[in-house]
């Protein structure tokens, strides 16, 4: 399962593994089918040649015996009539016998063209020779011939000698398979002449070169003492420059084997019983294995064209299988966009893919409901923030500004008094009048002044403050109750800590196309730690929240990140014994009039 | 759709690769099934020439055998060397792969034979040689060897007093040169006792002749070779007519149907015959073999064989004796 993951995991695309796995899967289907083919069409061509060729020398086979039959007839006819012995070993009457002998002879001759030799020859010179007409070879030493040999040797029993030169007819020199028998003379009881027929040996060769094997196939003949009867390449056996598999041709009886190496053989053999002459058929595998090359070629083109067919098959159909993962991958990457819209909800079928695809569609949709509902549970959240900000003008800056007024009126201060109760007549008046989200810088301005200008009556010489907004940012707007806080912020944390004269300096430009505003004081500053964490979001514990004045940094930056975007927002400067400046960055508003087409 | 076009490319690439495999794999088995095409050019084709009857009869087996196309031009009679020429030009014309041929000139054929090899076809010689080295191979018997065996066998049958004389065939013939020689070698010793060499030029009529005359001229004469059939027969027609046929021993040389005869009746006391079967056998296997590839210019011999009278009939000389199973 690992491994499988691993050999697709190589691949980019899954279309990639899976054409490649078609590939894989028709070349092994495919040769696998090949080889079993071509194997099976091998065994099939050798079995039906060996039955072929085994029908083939079992049909020769059958002539031969019936070649042999037919003189085992004549010799038995000539030797059961009784005028041979009586003409070759008779005293009287012989020659009458002879001409009857002769006359016979002649039907014979007469009937068959491929009997060449009839004759009988007796020890006391008579002997009687075909029609009588051949002049017999006055250099022939018939007792000197194999086959006489053999006969004489045999008793009276029939010899077949296969092919051999017959050399009795003078000037004659013919091929044949001759049968013959001793004859025995009925006066001594002893052998004393010999009887044979010549079967013209042409009959056999004709019958076995007319035999097709293919080209290099050919048929041959032993006997059982595995001497040659007939072989095309008899002389080239004898001059040792072919060889011939005799042995195993005995070994095997009827039968046949396959012969090893480069040029292999086929040996189909039949025995007779008759004269255990072996027909031995041999034709070449390489030969009728010819066919087969044609089948490999077909095979393989065939093979070849499956390859094409079934990788242009494999390309479309993974595109079809890829194609509903691929619509997905592009809805996935649109919703990480954050576009959570152009999702194709409606696949089609029923299968894992369009199943995941409507899925997938059904979560973005929901998560585009949760967001939107976020999004409205912010703008609440950012409005009752802004409400509760709104309220924290708190009770202890109002009893102590009251306090002061009380002081200054009794000290008969009345200008103070009046100055001072103005001031926070309009920082209240500023502080409730307006619902809007969003005021103008000036607005924001004159709201911290009146803040400042009650502070600086409370604090009397210990706060000095200067502010320099440029004109031109004066129209821009700016989320409501950002500067006051941070003022408030830096007095109580800052200027209050000063010994002797505290500054605080608010200065507010256009840079680089944001407005920036800096609020800076000379109080003891922070050191690295806190500064790191200064606008982070604390759980600020009860009662300790305003003192330690987190909860409202991280809330004014929160606010104006939530309105403007995260590149937005406070950010301080400060060391320890240097004072501290934070930094508020709000984007420009266009031509300073459209304000109302920020809200989102 | 990138990534498609790059599996297409690859399919294609697939198809063609498989495509140029089966293309090579065609071309390969159209190369080996392409038949070789070989002209055979005797020096005679004649039904009543036993040994070019033979030699042919072996050079068609091994055709037959190798898938071979093999023909055969043969001139009008064994001397008619112009004929054969016209063979030779005949076969260049036709652009086999191979001509094979027996020169029945040593000299007359060469100019046509440098034919055959600037045509870049591969010459390969049967039986007889020329005065030029041009073959590829040559398939013949070893005559030094055949010669040899005579002079052997005549060595261990010398009469008393041995006197003898050889009747060759055409003088300065490779042939003759190379079985004389080997005669003479095989006699050792003995060869002082030669007294006369004569040409009958492969005539039957002129070795009777001049048999006759050398007999004459040597009465004392009581063993004679013959080196070819035309001699050797024209020689033992000769004895045998002078009725000398116990007085002189003979050794022949080939076979005919005459020359067994001769050699059954005892005229002849041996004969060495060749194997114009197996040289023409070897002549077209060994070409088949160059033409592959498979051997270096080679001369191969197809052998000889010494038979006597005594073992004529045995199975394997029967078949050299009478190739024909007529």
């Amino acid at each position: 399962m690992r491994r499988g993951f691993h050999l697709l995991a190589r691949f980019k695309s899954v279309r990639g593994a899976i054409v490649f796995s078609f590939g894989i899967i028709a070349v092994l289907s495919l040769v696998i089918f090949l080889l079993f083919s071509l194997n099976y069409t091998e065994q099939t061509v050798i079995s039906n040649s060996r039955d072929y060729t085994l029908q083939l020398v079992e049909q020769v086979n059958g002539d031969i015996d019936s070649y042999i039959t037919y003189m085992e007839n004549i010799a038995q006819m000539v030797i059961g009539n009784k005028d041979l012995t009586d003409y070759l070993f008779g005293k009287e009457g012989y020659r009458e016998a002879g001409e009857r002998l002769q006359s016979q002879f002649e039907t014979v001759m007469d009937s068959r063209s491929d009997i060449l030799n009839l004759a009988a020859f007796a020890d006391n010179g008579r002997y009687i020779l075909n029609r009588g007409e051949d002049p017999v070879n006055p250099y022939a030493n018939m007792e000197e011939m194999e086959w006489y040999q053999t006969t004489m040797a045999a008793g009276g029993n029939q010899v077949i000698t296969p092919s051999h030169v017959q050399n009795i007819v003078d000037k004659t020199y013919s091929w044949v398979v001759t049968l013959s028998k001793a004859l025995r003379n009925p006066e001594t009881g002893e052998l004393e002449g010999v009887f044979f027929v010549d079967l013209n040996y042409s009959s056999i060769n004709t019958l076995c070169e007319d035999i097709e094997l293919g080209n290099k196939g050919y048929l041959f003949i032993v006997d059982r003492n595995g001497k040659i009867i007939y072989h095309p390449k008899q002389q080239l056996l004898y001059s040792g420059v072919k060889n011939e598999e005799i042995d195993q041709v005995l070994a095997t009886g009827t039968g046949s084997f396959l012969t090893e190496g480069e040029n292999k053989q086929l040996y189909s053999i039949f025995k007779s019983a008759k004269t255990g002459w072996s027909v031995v058929g041999v034709s070449s595998v390489a030969e009728f294995m010819k066919n087969r090359t044609e089948i490999q070629l077909t095979y393989m083109l065939i093979a070849a064209g499956i390859i094409v067919f079934s990788m242009l098959l494999a390309l479309w159909l993974s595109g079809e299988i890829t194609k509903p993962v691929k619509d997905l991958e592009k809805s996935m990457k649109e919703v990480q966009k954050g576009n959570f819209r152009p999702v194709n909800a409606s696949m089609e079928g029923n299968n894992e893919i369009a199943s995941l695809g409507r899925s997938f569609g059904i979560m973005t949709e929901k998560i585009g409901q949760l967001m939107d509902e976020n999004v409205r549970e912010q703008r609440a959240k950012r409005k009752s923030e802004l409400k509760a900000l709104q309220a924290q003008i708190n009770p202890h800056f109002l009893y102590n500004t009251l306090d002061s007024i009380i002081w200054m009126a009794e000290s008969g201060k009345n200008q103070e008094v009046v100055k001072m109760t103005s001031a926070l007549s309009k920082l209240l008046r500023q502080s409730i009048g307006n619902e809007d989200e969003i005021v103008t810088i000036r607005k924001e301005m004159e709201y911290t002044s009146n803040y400042l200008a009650i502070q600086k009556m409370r604090y009397r010489d210990q706060l000095e403050y200067i502010i320099d907004v440029d004109e031109e940012i004066l129209d821009q707007e700016i989320v409501k109750l950002v500067i006051q806080p941070l003022v408030e912020n830096a007095i109580y944390h800052g200027i209050k800590y000063v010994e002797g004269k505290g500054m605080l300096i608010i200065l507010g430009s256009m840079r680089g196309g944001k407005v920036v505003l800096s609020i800076q004081d000379n109080g003891p500053g922070m050191d690295q730690e806190t500064l790191k964490h200064i606008l982070e979001k604390k759980e600020a514990p009860a009662g300790k929240a305003k003192k330690s004045g987190h909860v409202g940094v991280y809330n004014v930056h929160n606010r104006i990140q939530l309105y403007y975007g995260k590149e937005y927002g406070l950010s301080y400067e400060s060391a320890p014994g240097m004072g501290t400046c934070v930094y508020i960055t709000i984007p420009a508003t266009e031509k300073g009039g459209g304000a109302d087409e920020k809200q989102p | 759709m990138k990534s498609s076009r790059r599996y297409v490319a690859f399919a294609v690439t697939l198809a063609a690769v498989i495509t140029v495999f089966i293309a090579a794999a065609i071309q390969w088995e159209h190369y080996q099934g392409r038949k070789l095409r070989i002209v055979y050019v005797p020096k005679v084709e004649d039904s009543a020439n036993d040994f070019w009857i033979s030699l042919l009869e072996g050079a068609r087996m091994a055709a037959e055998e190798y898938d071979v196309d093999l023909t055969v031009l043969a001139p009008a009679s064994e001397d008619d060397y112009e004929g054969q020429i016209r063979c030779v030009e005949e076969a260049i014309g036709m652009n086999p792969d191979a001509i094979l041929l027996s020169p029945s000139s040593m000299t007359e054929i060469t100019d046509a034979a440098n034919d055959v090899v600037s045509a870049e076809i591969k010459l390969v010689l049967i039986d007889s040689e020329l005065d030029e080295n041009l073959q590829s191979a040559l398939v013949s018997t070893d005559n030094y060897e055949a010669g040899r065996k005579m002079g052997d066998y005549a060595k261990s049958h010398l009469p008393e007093d041995p006197v003898i004389g050889i009747v060759a065939h055409v003088e300065g013939s490779s042939t003759a040169i190379e079985r004389e020689a080997g005669f003479r070698e095989g006699l050792g010793e003995y060869e002082d006792c030669i007294v006369e060499t004569v040409f009958c030029d492969s005539d039957y009529d002129k070795a009777y002749r001049l048999t006759k005359e050398m007999i004459e001229q040597h009465p004392e004469i009581n063993m004679l070779a013959g080196l070819n059939e035309y001699s050797a027969v024209g020689a033992a027609r000769a004895v045998r007519d002078l009725g000398l046929s116990d007085t002189i021993r003979m050794i022949g040389f080939d076979s005919s149907q005459e020359e067994v005869q001769l050699l059954e009746a005892g005229v002849f006391d041996a004969i060495v015959i060749q194997k114009p079967f197996n040289m023409g056998y070897l002549g077209v296997e060994r070409t088949v073999e160059i033409l592959h590839g498979e051997l270096e210019p080679t001369i191969v011999d197809s052998g000889s064989k010494l038979i006597t009278k005594d073992n004529m009939y045995v199975e394997e000389n029967q078949k050299l004796l009478f190739p024909f199973a007529e």
